[in-house]
């Protein structure tokens, strides 16, 4: 049999590379993640300057986390955005799940700074305030991080 | 991870771009392969029945929304051949020696 030369074999491998880029392009989550989070996060806020009874807030809280827990099941990492394909693991990078969870864990800590900062403040409603802003960094930010995510995995891909 | 392994079924331009999505992915949908490789849903199939029969490609078809799909994944089999492959043309660059499946 003839193998082919060198010139075909790079062109075979760029493709290869190209289409392994189109898989990473489909890493991300749908854009109603992003501002279903934001606005549950905004509804904790008010219902926490509502002056609603404690056991209200804690199930609003429950509900919302469970609520959470189940979406997030499928799409925290990113490699399932649509029903169009889901990308392996070892591609969208083993750590793209425990970045999402990160960030989520840092937009919790945003939110109690920003909270007792308006606090001290004096502002009226601290916590719908902060979690306002917290919801704009959701909706701005949450894509941001999908992005690092795929040019991660694509800088991975080249090495 | 094979070692460089020519495979001439692999090698066609179209079923190596189709075993190169495979190998990103999980699985894939026959639309989403369909589109971005800019092929008729019967130059499709004949390439993913050809793969089928060597044994690299599984078809399935779940129930979902209450229409049929069709998803494709690579089979461990095909995994393995493809990762030969890429290795034999990486050989091929750096002039090393080849085998053929």
């Amino acid at each position: 049999m003839s193998y082919p030369n060198e010139a075909e074999a790079r062109l075979a491998l760029a493709d290869v590379e190209q289409a392994r880029q189109r898989v990473i392009d489909r890493i991300g989550m749908p854009w109603w993640y992003w501002w279903g989070l934001a606005g549950c996060w905004v509804g904790l806020g008010v219902l926490n300057d509502a002056g609603v009874a404690a056991w209200l807030l804690t199930a609003a809280t429950l509900v919302v986390g469970a609520v959470h827990a189940s979406v997030s099941q499928r799409l925290l990492g990113g490699r399932q955005q649509t029903g169009e394909v889901r990308v392996r693991r070892d591609v969208a990078g083993r750590r793209s799940a425990l970045l999402v969870i990160a960030f989520l864990v840092s937009l919790v800590a945003l939110t109690i700074l920003a909270a007792l900062a308006l606090d001290a403040d004096g502002a009226g409603h601290p916590a719908t305030g902060a979690s306002i802003l917290v919801a704009v960094v959701i909706v701005l930010g949450g894509p941001q991080v999908m992005a690092a995510i795929r040019a991660d995995a694509a800088r991975r891909a080249v090495a | 991870m094979s070692g460089p392994r020519f495979d001439e079924l692999i090698h066609p331009a179209t079923r190596l771009s189709i075993m190169s999505l495979l190998a990103a992915a999980d699985w894939a949908d026959f639309a989403f392969v369909r589109d971005h490789l800019r092929l008729s849903d019967s130059a499709l199939s004949k390439q993913l029945a050809t793969l089928e029969e060597a044994g690299y490609v599984a078809i399935e078809r779940p129930l979902s929304e209450r229409r049929r799909r069709v998803r494709a994944r690579l089979t461990p089999l095909g995994r393995e051949r493809f990762q030969g492959h890429v290795a034999a043309l990486r050989a091929l660059i750096a002039g090393g020696p080849l085998t053929t499946a």
